[in-house]
């Protein structure tokens, strides 16, 4: 049989390969490009007291007149207020420190689950995975109950006499420490873990061959090797931080302003949607840029890595 | 002719006043009721280029891997240069390993994989550029520098990790597998280069191997290993033509094995009966009783076809060709014997193929001389 012409190979080769690329360009276009573009058309309007409760972005003055007003008096507003600055700042620091905590406490749990023994390791993954079937909003409700003046954590530490007065860590910036913490770790540790069970262990047996002590061989050798899986799990607790309203809503206080939490502010109580918009592009802005540089620090580590 | 005084210097193992540079004194390495390693007790030499070779699961892996400290013996002691080292951490020992998998560091380049054991040590940054120089020139892979082991060819590979093991200047040097990753020309050539490096840097060689060929050309003593046990320690020479027991028998090269037993002695021959036929006689190293049970070794390239067959004669046997091996500078013959045994023989092909005198089918005398094997209680 006569071989088929070779362009006909190549044309279905590309139709396969455009299809295969196209799907998720489209999906990304549709569910975030487009989001995207509707915010930012938003921030550019005005309030008004409408449905939508903005102005169009262009309208018909006169037959072939077309006037596009483009404002950008929300943005100045979200630079120069105070109060939006502080939140973003806030809300970056909150994340920080939260990823921080995250990587500190889940990259033992992490390390101890990828070394322990195989019958283990699907329990152990189980029981990070398990607080996922009840609702984020319980568990992160359930904390109030844990952490009130009356509540569970202060009970046990007046009954065991460490304190004599109940401490005051709901509705405070710790308890958002402690909420964010407690929601986030499985995203850190997930990542992780996957990283560290493909670590050659061979390679640690190297290190010791020539001389290394298992500290130095983990910061040598296992540290900077599951440099992508630390990054990745950075990335997936301190991105949803900054943005997070739950739990500074359900867990903060008055104080402990978060970029989350104004933004709801502005959209539901002040219906104020093109200024919301506008602080939620700048803070899209903030988190595009550090993303942009740990994604290249990512492909580096990959790089390096048969 | 060697002097007694240069043998025992080639050979220490034959000196019974050399002092082993390594020392296993019945070790023992269970896991869970398995025991990998039984009992095994070796004395290696300095400048000795030693190989341990078994099949898989022999335990010949972990043995090597108690004395680089990367697991400890259940029971028994290693002593390395005299010192006591069954309980020293792999960090502090005086040993370095090349693994079977190379185990380079995929983060570091060619330089800084040598480096690292050398920084461990905290040699000044001079004398650390010094010594990688100086590896990475020993072993021809200067220009590889600064490419990282992914960039590298399985070859590649091999010399730097052999560049990062030898780079502390150890006493003694641990091979898992060293040229088991590499394609059948390449192992050819590396294994040259490994002894003559050996030779060059006089430092003593422990390897493990599952091919005796390699263990063969490298090695000056070979241990033959067996579920957990050492079956024989000798040179290849000695265990090719002198195997001590059936396994060792087997498993270096191929040879054939006649079952029967002890019916007569003369001086230090011994004449077995064996089931394929007429008696045969061969040198035996100890006494024998008479009826002992013995199997008759004799390896295909000592047997020759045989010109004056007698129907009385030893050490002969008749046959029909079953089966012709062509290997180019040899050919294998299986040949049907008496009680229908299959005997090999391989003939150097000194004439073209064509011209050979055995075909399929023909009938053919074989024979031996009673010095060219062994008789085997074992």
């Amino acid at each position: 049989m006569p071989a088929p012409p070779p362009n006909i190979s190549v044309r279905n080769r590309r139709t396969s390969r455009l299809v295969n690329i196209g799907i998720p360009y489209f999906w990304l276009g549709l569910f975030f490009l487009l989001p995207f573009v509707i915010v930012l058309q938003i921030s550019v309007a005005e309030p008004a007291l409408a449905q939508p409760p903005y102005t169009a972005l262009w309208q018909w003055v006169d037959e072939g007149l077309l006037r596009i007003e483009i404002n950008l008096r929300n943005f100045m507003m979200v630079a120069q207020d105070d109060l939006y600055l502080s939140a973003l700042l806030n809300s970056l620091q909150v994340a920080f420190i939260c990823t921080l905590l995250c990587l500190l406490l889940g990259y033992p749990m992490a390390y101890a689950i990828a070394t322990s023994p195989e019958r283990w390791r699907i329990i152990l993954l189980m029981l990070i995975v398990l607080p996922f079937w009840t609702s984020f909003l319980i568990r992160v409700y359930a904390w109030i109950g844990i952490l009130k003046s009356n509540g569970l954590l202060n009970d046990l530490l007046l009954w065991s006499g460490l304190i004599d007065t109940p401490l005051a860590i709901l509705h405070t910036q710790t308890a958002i420490y402690i909420g964010v913490v407690y929601s986030y770790l499985p995203f850190m540790i997930l990542p992780l873990y996957a990283n560290l069970t493909r670590l050659d262990l061979s390679l640690l047996e190297a290190a010791a061959d020539l001389g290394c002590r298992p500290m130095r061989a983990f910061l040598r050798v296992t540290l900077p090797l599951s440099m992508a899986g630390i990054v990745a799990g950075s990335m997936l607790v301190f991105i949803p931080v900054v943005g997070e309203f739950v739990i500074p809503d359900l867990l903060g206080g008055p104080d402990s302003l978060m970029v989350g939490k104004l933004l709801w502010t502005e959209f539901f109580s002040n219906k104020d949607w093109p200024l919301a918009s506008a602080l939620a592009i700048m803070l899209l802005a903030l988190l595009v840029v550090p993303f942009v540089m740990m994604q290249r620090l990512q492909q580096r580590m990959e790089g390096s890595r048969p | 002719m060697a002097t007694l005084a240069e043998r025992r210097s080639l050979e220490p193992w034959q000196d019974p006043k050399a002092v082993p540079y390594l020392r296993i004194d019945r070790v023992t390495k269970k896991f869970g009721d398995v025991y990998a390693v039984d009992d095994v007790s070796l004395e290696i030499f300095q400048g000795e280029f030693f190989s341990l070779l078994g099949s898989s699961g022999c335990g010949k892996s972990t043995l090597l891997r108690m004395l680089a400290g990367l697991e400890y013996p259940s029971s028994g002691r290693i002593f390395i240069d005299g010192v006591d080292v069954t309980d020293v951490p792999a960090y502090s020992r005086p040993v370095n390993m090349m693994f079977q998998s190379y185990a380079l560091f995929p983060h570091m380049s060619v330089e800084q994989n040598v480096e690292f054991g050398l920084k461990q040590d905290r040699l000044s940054k001079r004398e650390r550029s010094e010594r990688v120089g100086e590896m990475l020139e020993l072993l021809k892979i200067t220009e590889l520098r600064k490419r990282r082991p992914d960039q590298l060819s399985g070859g590649q590979r091999q010399r730097v990790a052999l560049a990062r093991s030898l780079a502390k200047h150890p006493k003694l040097l641990l091979l898992d597998e060293p040229l088991g990753a590499l394609d059948k020309r390449l192992r050819e050539s590396t294994q040259f280069e490994l002894v003559n490096l050996q030779e060059r840097l006089g430092i003593t060689f422990v390897t493990v191997t599952h091919d005796q060929e390699e263990a063969m050309t490298m090695s000056t003593r070979i241990a033959v290993m067996d579920a957990g046990q050492i079956m024989q320690v000798d040179t290849p020479t000695a265990i090719y033509e002198f195997p001590t027991c059936r396994l060792v028998a087997e498993f270096i090269g191929s040879i054939n094995l006649f079952d029967g037993k002890v019916v007569a002695t003369e001086g230090d021959e011994v004449l077995v009966e064996t089931r394929v036929g007429r008696p045969m006689r061969m040198r035996a190293f100890h006494p024998m009783v008479l009826g002992t049970p013995v199997t008759v070794a004799v390896r295909p390239e000592k047997m020759r076809l045989c010109t004056d067959f007698r129907e009385d004669g030893v050490n002969q046997l008749k046959g029909r060709v079953e089966d012709i091996a062509y290997l180019g500078d040899v050919s294998i013959y299986r040949i049907r014997v008496g009680d229908g045994a299959l005997v090999e023989m391989t003939l150097t092909n000194v004439q073209p193929r064509t011209e050979q005198a055995l075909t399929w089918e023909q009938e053919v005398a074989i024979e031996w001389s009673p010095t060219s094997g062994v008789v085997l209680t074992e």
